[in-house]
């Protein structure tokens, strides 16, 4: 799983790292800021990982919290920004419901459910290391 | 924490999500299905202004009864169905709590209210705010600052004051003006569509100065002209009034378009190589060139002789910019004289299309061959992208040059391709409900935005040419009949937004915008191409029912 989760956070800081810098336009620190800390938290903790450093336990845990806080609050953010057109906007067909949807789909694997599996691993971890 | 707690900890923020949704949902939705029981909104307007307005909880035809205020002045009563808090002042909150062309909004400050209806909101431009993200052009709801400013006007304080401490809430209304006018597909009849027809092109012709050229784009709420000019579209607007002329034998039309083809052929007419070019500058498309020469032959099958020899001239240079495969390359450098072989959007359509055309009066075998082979070009999709089905273009000619060039060189891919292309436009037609019953049939451009009338109209002319073709080639009579209902949803979206006359009362000069087609329910401009692509696209429809 050590490799698994250093690949898996190794990807997910490159995609992170591309889509905000490369494809993102123009600059704007309210989203450059914390994606570009996940994104180096994420690369941090797959260098440890994968190169089995005595701090790479302790950096998957704290890219994990991280991403998994900020990961919550974006699908928050998003779910009621949706909620907030629908109710300024009524029925916008089902065409603008299930982009929104696709969007929030897109974004869980990678922001909840990967940082989730980690703190899940970490934990059972160390109960191993204590027994 | 063990897998419980983090479990738990999740139900904890799914429920805290849930109840914040649920209240944020009910604070500020709006119920415009209900029966009418807020104040009234008296407002008169003359010569294009509103200059009075009074709130009142009963009886508003007694406000105001008459022209003694002034002479052409119009009363427009507005009452509020329902209204919702604007959730928070802050400018990007304010700015995407407003339905364009639907909502009012109102602030409260220092026991003042002052409102904005959705007159007063389309007057001001501001139900859209154009935000550039390096070559896009995104609309990012409405113009806040607009907004603010005609409030705080007439709140007697500044906007940024205003932001901070007054409240703010949307409404709807329901109004006695007369626009946009309730036509449904029922209504859409060969006489309403000459009727309009007839209109949009009187429209061109009012328009027009003596030199031929048009008035580019009218501003319907200010009359202000814009400083713009375009060849291609001055040309496509020659062609349709021409054709509008023949059609009706409408002599003033006819002389409308004669004068504007003289206009090209007189003074904007360049030599590119050993043929002639329209435009003006170093460097010109084929785009003027392929329009002008559609409407050079349709002049010439009005009788107009003297555009004989400059329309040849046109279909040789257009077959001379044409490549091996089909293909044209849409510019030509003056300066230098050579063709350059970049490529836009919609110029292949509209040479192909032009092409086909002149073979009617040149008789030139090369021409009907540039055509064919330009229509191939146009519809040749690879069976590997299995995208080609999903992705499409705004590009209307090709099936117009479809339906010009069948009986000559029948393409059973192009007809393929043209049916296809409208099933996807009946996908992206609004329908109502639940979209507002006056957006009804127009081409849909995202759920948060008015539609606009162009882009409806401009697949409205490959939709009546492919509905010819159709016709003519056997397609099932299903399709047929999905075709048409298409159609006529799409017409009467498009006569409920002409200026027939329009929202007189707001227009500072009704008269000269009358039988023109604005950019959409928020954008009252009238560019040229606005009534040519509506009127050619009804006018086709005419024709074919002629048949």
């Amino acid at each position: 799983m050590r490799v698994t989760f250093g690949v898996l956070n190794a990807l997910s800081a490159l995609v992170l790292l591309v889509g905000v810098f490369g494809v993102v336009q123009p600059r704007f620190w309210a989203l450059d800021v914390p994606l570009a800390t996940i994104a180096l938290l994420e690369l941090a903790s797959a260098v440890g990982l994968l190169a089995k450093l005595p701090w790479g336990l302790r950096a998957l845990s704290v890219s994990a919290w991280v991403s998994f806080v900020l990961g919550l609050l974006v699908v928050s953010c998003i779910l009621l920004t949706i909620v907030f057109l629908r109710g300024i906007h009524g029925d916008y067909g089902v065409a603008g419901l299930a982009v929104s949807a696709l969007i929030v789909a897109l974004l869980v694997p990678y922001t909840v459910v990967l940082p989730a599996l980690e703190l899940l691993w970490l934990k059972r971890q160390r109960g191993e290391s204590l027994s | 924490m063990t897998p419980r707690v983090f479990l738990r900890l999740l139900a904890i923020w799914g429920g805290v999500l849930v109840v914040c949704a649920t209240m944020i949902f009910f604070v500020v939705r709006i119920d415009r299905a209900r029966p009418a029981a807020g104040p009234y909104l008296v407002s008169v307007w003359q010569r294009g202004e509103r200059t009075a307005r009074t709130v009142v909880t009963d009886k508003p035809e007694v406000v105001w009864q008459g022209p003694a205020d002034g002479r052409g002045a119009q009363r427009v009563i507005e009452q509020i169905v329902d209204s919702a808090p604007i959730l928070w002042n802050s400018w990007l909150v304010l700015g995407h709590s407003i339905v364009p062309a639907r909502d009012g909004v109102s602030a409260s400050f220092d026991g003042r209210t002052a409102y904005l209806s959705p007159d007063d909101l389309r007057k001001l431009e501001a139900y859209e705010f154009t935000f550039a993200l390096g070559p896009l052009s995104l609309v990012m709801g409405i113009d806040v600052n607009k907004v603010l400013g005609a409030l705080a006007h007439e709140l007697g304080t500044e906007p940024h004051e205003l932001l901070r401490h007054g409240s703010f809430r949307r409404f709807a209304v329901v109004s006695d003006a007369p626009y946009p006018r309730k036509v449904s597909e029922a209504d859409v009849t060969v006489e309403a569509i000459k009727s309009s027809v007839q209109d949009a092109a009187r429209y061109l012709s009012r328009n027009q100065r003596r030199d031929g050229t048009f008035r580019y784009e009218l501003d319907a709420m200010t009359g202000e002209e814009s400083r713009d000019y375009n060849f291609p579209r001055h040309a496509g607007a020659t062609f349709f009034l021409a054709r509008a002329g023949s059609q009706f034998r409408d002599a003033q039309l006819s002389r409308a378009a004669e004068r504007a083809g003289n206009f090209m052929k007189d003074r904007a007419t360049l030599r590119c190589g050993a043929f002639a070019c329209v435009g003006e500058g170093d460097q010109v498309d084929i785009g003027a060139a392929a329009l002008a020469l559609l409407a050079y032959v349709e002049l010439l099958s009005g009788g107009n002789e003297e555009f004989r020899a400059p329309a040849l001239e046109l279909a040789g240079f257009l077959r001379s910019q044409q490549r091996a495969d089909g293909e044209f390359q849409h510019f030509y450098s003056v300066k230098e004289q050579h063709p350059i072989d970049v490529q836009v959007e919609y110029y292949t359509g509209e040479a192909t299309y032009a092409l086909s055309h002149a073979h009617r009066v040149s008789g030139d075998a090369r021409d009907l061959e540039a055509a064919r082979r330009g229509l191939s070009f146009l519809v040749a999709r690879s069976p590997l992208f299995l995208g080609s089905h999903y992705f499409w273009g705004a590009e209307h000619w090709t099936c117009q040059a479809l339906a010009d060039i069948w009986q000559r060189a029948p393409d059973p891919v192009a007809l393929e391709f043209c049916l296809d292309w409208q099933a996807v436009n009946r996908n992206l037609q609004f329908d109502s409900p639940p979209a507002p019953a006056s957006y009804d049939g127009g081409i849909t451009r995202g759920p948060f935005m008015a539609p606009r009338l162009t882009p409806t109209a401009s697949r409205l002319e490959a939709a009546v040419a492919t509905l010819e073709v159709a016709r003519a080639a056997g397609v099932p009579a299903a399709q047929v009949e999905l075709l048409e209902r298409q159609i006529k949803r799409a017409f009467a979206f498009l006569l409920r937004y002409q200026f027939t006359p329009g929202p007189t009362y707001s227009m500072s000069n009704p008269r000269l915008l009358a039988g023109g087609f604005p950019g959409s329910a928020v954008d009252l401009h009238v560019r040229i191409d606005y009534p040519q692509h509506a009127g050619g696209a009804l006018l086709r429809y005419w024709e074919l029912e002629q048949k």
